[in-house]
């Protein structure tokens, strides 16, 4: 089991954060190596994302449900995928919660990765900072992104 | 005559010429009959390095090397070494000594069957004076058909009885007669379909395609498909003088080859058993499609998967069938060998990473490019497992006439054993091991066997004193990496004190100038080379801290 805990700082008030954080599409494009596909009836939307562990470069197709509360601006975000090879499954939870940080604010991250089968045993140390990797890039693209929004 | 004295012609007339092991009173009677024969035998510290000696022969041969050990404790030593043996696939006979029938008591009883089969070995067993042909050949030839190691157990009482039959011994080659393994003609047309079907194909040659003198038809099909040729880490640098030679296939390749191979759509691997390794799982090959040749009924590769066509055959033949099948079709494609690939390969193997170096120390990579500099290509190359395989593994590019990476088992310390015996198997020609220190520090005491049968060995310890794989590894964790440390003399000292030479070396230089010695005299020496821990093995890079390179 993976785990994320970080905090993200962006110059930009609650609700304009909040606007974006609360669309999917958003949310996704700001995670690096993946891409977005067809929205479904019950709102999830299915997504690729390609990670490299090392020499082995995995595509995943995930399944993304997102849950918001706006009176308290949180949301979960959950994604289930496995690799082409179907060798390789993930299984993650990212919780998120924005909170007034004058003059803009901070978006709190806590996540679980686990992922199962033929990459299991490169979990205990590379997988770890691939996906640290990962999260620092998605808090440095969101926080583009609302500088970007908010900046128009 | 006795059993004993029967039981040595036999293994005389398999073919016997070396024994390796240790003598105690439940084989020596059998040695000293041996030996009697004119068969050398080679006394070891430890009866594991013996049987990993007897390894090492094999891997170099492909017939079977003898090993031998006395009843229980001898026998017991040999575990690390037969399950290496297993993996590594060679074919060996062990003669053990046995506890007397009948004798449950005796003080080193063992229950050697079950420690056999534990340890991945076939067992058989002298119970009568009347078994004693069709035990030995037995053993051979399962050593032969099996392809590794068996273990003869001969009860010390039964080795004293009478044997009375004059008529001569048939060995285990006269019963066994093979021919080659010839493709299926539909799984070969498959094949072809799949092939000629292909716009960037990659070979990848493993030992069994050596074994099989495939080299030269290797080099034929890569040319009229367009291939690029890789190696499994078994069969590193063979066929690279190939100009599109891209390295091992795996985590020791190169970021290029990696590239490379993501792009391909086909996949022929000739002799190779395409692990979780090789193919990283799977993943470094997301596109191709793959044909298999080898020689057993059918292998699952290592993303848990047949090949797309998958055909039994034996390597050479296969391949030039492939060829000649593609030739018929007037097939002839570009495929991955153009002027741009060619100047991707030309400085694939750079590592640019810095580190900065702990004092007195030096740089692991420029020991591994100093040697190879240094080292004529007529000199052959064994590396340990362990850390430090990481940079000798990947660094090492001359062909040499036997180059064998150590990995099977996944452990440490049976690189000397198996160098010593590839010496033997050579006819004493001159051999270099580079290995790490607490690999070497498991069977030092052999390197005084190697100087006792004054082995142009040279042992070049790639010595960061500790357990490399456990350092980085606790490192990652954020734990207590000196927890892995371990001081070691100055084994050059040592080396000399055992009566062999040997040299302590603190910079590229001394490095240069101990080996460039052992060159011009080649004898048993050990260079205790004082590499940095800061210097963090590339694939431990890609694997353990999530970096590309």
């Amino acid at each position: 089991m993976i785990e994320v805990n970080e905090r993200i700082d962006v110059p930009a008030p609650p609700d304009e954060v909040w606007k974006i954080l609360s669309n999917p599409r958003d949310v996704v494009d700001c995670v690096p190596g993946a891409t977005l596909g067809e929205a479904h009836e019950d709102g999830t939307l299915d997504a690729a994302v390609v990670v490299k562990f090392g020499p082995a470069k995995v595509t995943f197709k995930a399944v993304v449900g997102m849950e918001l509360d706006e009176a308290t601006k949180t949301g979960q975000v959950s994604s289930k995928g496995k690799d082409n090879q179907g060798g390789t499954r993930f299984n993650a939870k990212m919780n998120f919660g924005v909170v007034d940080q004058p003059p803009g604010s901070a978006i709190d991250i806590k996540a679980t990765v686990e992922i199962t089968g033929r990459l299991a045993s490169l979990v205990e140390g590379g997988a770890k900072l691939v996906v640290k990797y990962m999260t620092n890039e998605f808090s440095k693209r969101l926080a583009e992104r609302v500088s970007a929004e908010t900046a128009k | 005559m006795k059993v004993y004295e029967r039981l040595a012609e036999a293994f005389k007339a398999e073919g016997t010429k070396h024994i390796f092991g240790m003598m105690g009173d439940g084989n020596m009677y059998w040695m000293h009959a041996l030996a009697k024969l004119g068969v050398t035998k080679f006394e070891v510290r430890h009866e594991g390095a013996g049987l990993g000696m007897a390894d090492g022969f094999a891997r170099v041969t492909r017939t079977p090397g003898v090993a031998t050990a006395t009843c229980g404790p001898g026998v017991s030593q040999l575990a690390t070494a037969l399950l290496t043996a297993s993996r590594a696939r060679s074919p060996l006979v062990a003669f053990v000594g046995e506890h007397p029938m009948g004798d449950d008591e005796y003080n080193q009883q063992l229950k050697v069957e079950i420690f056999a089969a534990a340890c991945e070995t076939g067992f058989v067993r002298v119970k009568t004076p009347d078994s004693v042909d069709d035990m030995v050949r037995k053993a051979f030839y399962r050593a032969r058909v099996e392809s590794r190691p068996i273990m003869l157990s001969a009860p010390m009482d039964v080795q004293q009885k009478p044997f009375d039959d004059d008529e001569p011994y048939v060995p285990s080659t006269q019963v066994l007669t093979r021919g080659l393994i010839m493709p299926n003609p539909a799984a070969l047309d498959k094949a072809v379909e799949i092939i000629s079907n292909s716009k960037k194909p990659v070979i990848i040659v493993g030992r069994g395609a050596k074994w099989a003198n495939a080299g030269d038809a290797v080099k034929k099909l890569a040319e009229r498909t367009g291939a690029v040729i890789a190696t499994t880490l078994m069969a590193k640098t063979w066929l690279n003088e190939d100009e599109f030679h891209v390295g091992v296939s795996g985590t020791y390749g190169t970021r290029t080859s990696m590239k490379l191979f993501e792009e391909s759509d086909c996949v022929i691997a000739v002799g190779a058993s395409l692990n979780q390794f090789t193919t990283e799982h799977g993943y470094l090959y997301p596109n191709a499609k793959f044909v298999h040749l080898d020689t057993q009924t059918h292998v699952i590769m290592g993303n848990g998967r047949g090949a797309d066509c998958y055909v039994q055959t034996d390597a050479r033949t296969g391949v030039e069938a492939l060829e000649s099948a593609l030739a018929k079709r007037n097939f002839k494609a570009t495929g991955y060998r153009t002027g741009e690939v060619r100047e991707r390969l030309a400085n694939a193997w750079e590592d640019r990473t810095q580190f900065d170096l702990d004092p007195g120390t030096v740089d692991p990579r420029l020991v591994i490019t100093a040697l190879d500099d240094v080292i004529p290509d007529t000199i052959s190359l064994n590396t340990g497992s362990g850390a430090t395989a990481g940079f000798s593994n990947i660094l090492f590019r001359k062909q040499r006439p036997n180059v064998l990476a150590g990995h099977f088992y996944g452990c440490i310390g049976q690189m000397l054993p198996a160098a010593m015996g590839a010496i033997v198997a050579t006819g004493n020609k001159p051999l270099v091991l580079v290995d790490g220190d607490a690999s070497v520090m498991m069977h030092l005491a052999e390197f005084e066997t190697a100087v006792r049968y004054n082995q142009p060995l040279l042992v070049v310890v790639m010595n960061n004193e500790m357990l490399g794989a456990e350092y980085y590894k606790l490192d990652v964790h954020k734990m207590d990496a000196e927890q892995s440390c371990i001081t070691t003399p100055d084994l050059g000292a040592v080396a000399v004190a055992f009566g062999g030479r040997g040299k302590l070396a603190r910079s590229v230089e001394d490095v240069r100038k101990a080996a460039a010695e052992w060159v011009a005299k080649p004898g048993p020496m050990m260079i205790d080379v004082r590499i940095s821990r800061s210097v963090i093995p590339l694939p431990y890079r890609r694997i353990h801290y999530g970096k590309d390179e």
